[in-house]
């Protein structure tokens, strides 16, 4: 595929092709920052027969650039079975440039959704109680989706132990697999396979859940953006995952025992499957297909490939996930 | 060669020149989020510069060690090849590339030692080995300095 060229030409050019009886002047175009994986657009677009929108673009980089695979392909399914599925409130995707024919890279186009991430409103808030509790509760409605609205979306694992053994096995497949040698994730691999907590359903899970990636509305309603990691596995990866996530204030680290007793209460799982032990565990879990991309990016670093500057700025990223690793290795095993 | 500034030296002033002359001319949100993580990858690899041959030689002696122990306890078996290959490497070379390949097949030999331990239920040994751990994160902490996810 050609490099992207998300610029406003190009849009206008897509919209004629998706809505050939109108024609589209984009009128305001520019980039969005902080996203570490896709290139963010939004756009105002005014139509020729009257009404104007505003919309956003999500297209992978160029190729070979950046750290961070997603298939947009599988993101377009799944925002197209969440947005029918009506369980979790989502940007309404609009249109996929599925071939990158008018973007030179695969393209969903969505509505733009006005309002600020759920992080910003914490970081805002004089008492961070409700926007907390409006995360708890976001995530227990991810995981609450019904399966069978998912599809074809996405695959469903056979057994959870399976599952799991499956997972920790990647970080054991990346350190074969790279340059570099991490102890620490072998370590990891060989002491979690032999603690494996409690099991509970599978659910949806979202992949990169953090209170950036819900928007509130002035309305106070929210939206659930940034699914491309989405998948069905354990409920409990989200939380983890969430625990290792660096902007301040972090809900869960404010209060464990709250976020998860409301969690609990939402979704209806007990304190054996749910409690600060297993949400550890499942940072582990959580982070492993996420870590095992970092260590490729600067595998392909250290054998003379350009990732761009944030391959080796998460460098920094991976030593604090091995800290973590260790760490939870000792609880668990104690 | 001109050992002063050392690289270290070298690399911390161009952090300065990075944060204090060019960072606060730039306008664009993008760029600026890339110049931060570039002054950031520039400070990690000014600390490694310092100091990744003296670590990576002090931790591979210790590996070796306990890898040692580990086989004595455990039976050297699953660990001859690694400690075979870890003894082949180029120990007197303080090249860096050098240096790093050693280190790798230290660290693979590591992870063996510190699994077959886990294995055979030696507690002891698994406590040594996670200490081996724990001195390499040190180090690795210590170049880093903190995680904080520019730009989001």
């Amino acid at each position: 595929m050609a490099q992207p060229t998300m610029t406003p030409e190009a849009l206008e050019r897509f919209l004629s092709s998706v809505e050939p009886g109108r024609r589209a002047s984009v009128t305001a175009f520019r980039a969005i920052t902080g996203g570490y994986s896709r290139l963010s657009v939004v756009a105002d677009v005014r139509w020729d027969h009257g009404g104007t929108e505003r919309l956003v673009l999500r297209g992978d980089p160029p190729p070979g650039d950046g750290v961070f695979v997603s298939d947009r392909d599988a993101e377009w399914l799944m925002l197209g079975a969440l947005s029918r599925a009506g369980s979790i409130p989502v940007a309404r995707p609009r249109w996929y440039d599925a071939t990158g024919e008018f973007f030179g890279t695969k393209c969903i186009v969505f509505d733009h959704v006005a309002g600020r991430s759920l992080q910003d409103v914490l970081r805002g808030a004089e008492d961070a109680t409700a926007p907390g509790r409006m995360f708890v509760d976001t995530i227990a409605q991810v995981h609450g989706t019904p399966l069978d609205a998912l599809g074809a979306a996405a695959e469903q694992p056979s057994s959870w132990d399976d599952y799991v053994d499956g997972v920790l096995d990647v970080y054991r497949a990346v350190d074969r697999e790279v340059a570099d040698s991490s102890p620490v994730l072998r370590y990891a691999s060989a002491v979690l396979v032999r603690h494996r907590p409690p099991p509970v359903p599978f659910t949806l899970v979202h992949g990169d859940c953090q209170p950036s990636n819900v928007l509130v509305t002035e309305s106070g309603e929210h939206v659930v953006i940034d699914w491309e990691f989405a998948r069905i596995g354990d409920p409990r990866e989200d939380l983890g995952y969430y625990t290792q996530i660096p902007m301040q204030p972090n809900v869960y680290h404010h209060d464990p025992q709250a976020f998860l007793a409301r969690y609990r209460e939402r979704t209806g799982l007990t304190e054996e499957q749910v409690n600060p032990g297993t949400v550890e565990y499942f940072l582990v879990i959580g982070m492993a297909h996420l870590l095992a991309q970092i260590l490729r990016a600067l595998d392909a670093v250290s054998r003379g490939s350009t990732r761009g500057v944030l391959a080796t700025y998460l460098v920094n990223a991976v030593t604090h996930q091995y800290g973590l690793y260790l760490g939870i290795c000792r609880r668990v095993a104690a | 060669m001109i050992s002063r500034p050392t690289t270290e030296q070298v690399l911390l002033d161009c952090c300065r020149v990075l944060e204090d002359d060019v960072l606060p001319g730039v306008t664009d949100e993008t760029t600026q989020v890339r110049l931060v993580m570039l002054g950031k990858v520039l400070r990690n690899a000014a600390i490694r510069a310092a100091h990744e041959v003296a670590w990576m030689r002090e931790e591979t002696a210790a590996i070796e060690g306990y890898a040692r122990a580990v086989a004595a306890t455990v039976g050297p078996d699953g660990l001859r090849t690694a400690q075979d290959a870890l003894a082949a490497g180029p120990h007197a070379s303080l090249h860096l590339a050098d240096v790093v390949e050693v280190y790798v097949r230290a660290s693979d030999l590591l992870s063996l030692a510190l699994e077959a331990a886990l294995a055979d239920g030696r507690d002891e040994l698994v406590r040594e080995g996670e200490a081996l751990l724990s001195a390499r994160l040190a180090h690795e902490d210590e170049v880093v300095g903190g995680w904080d996810a520019a730009g989001r």
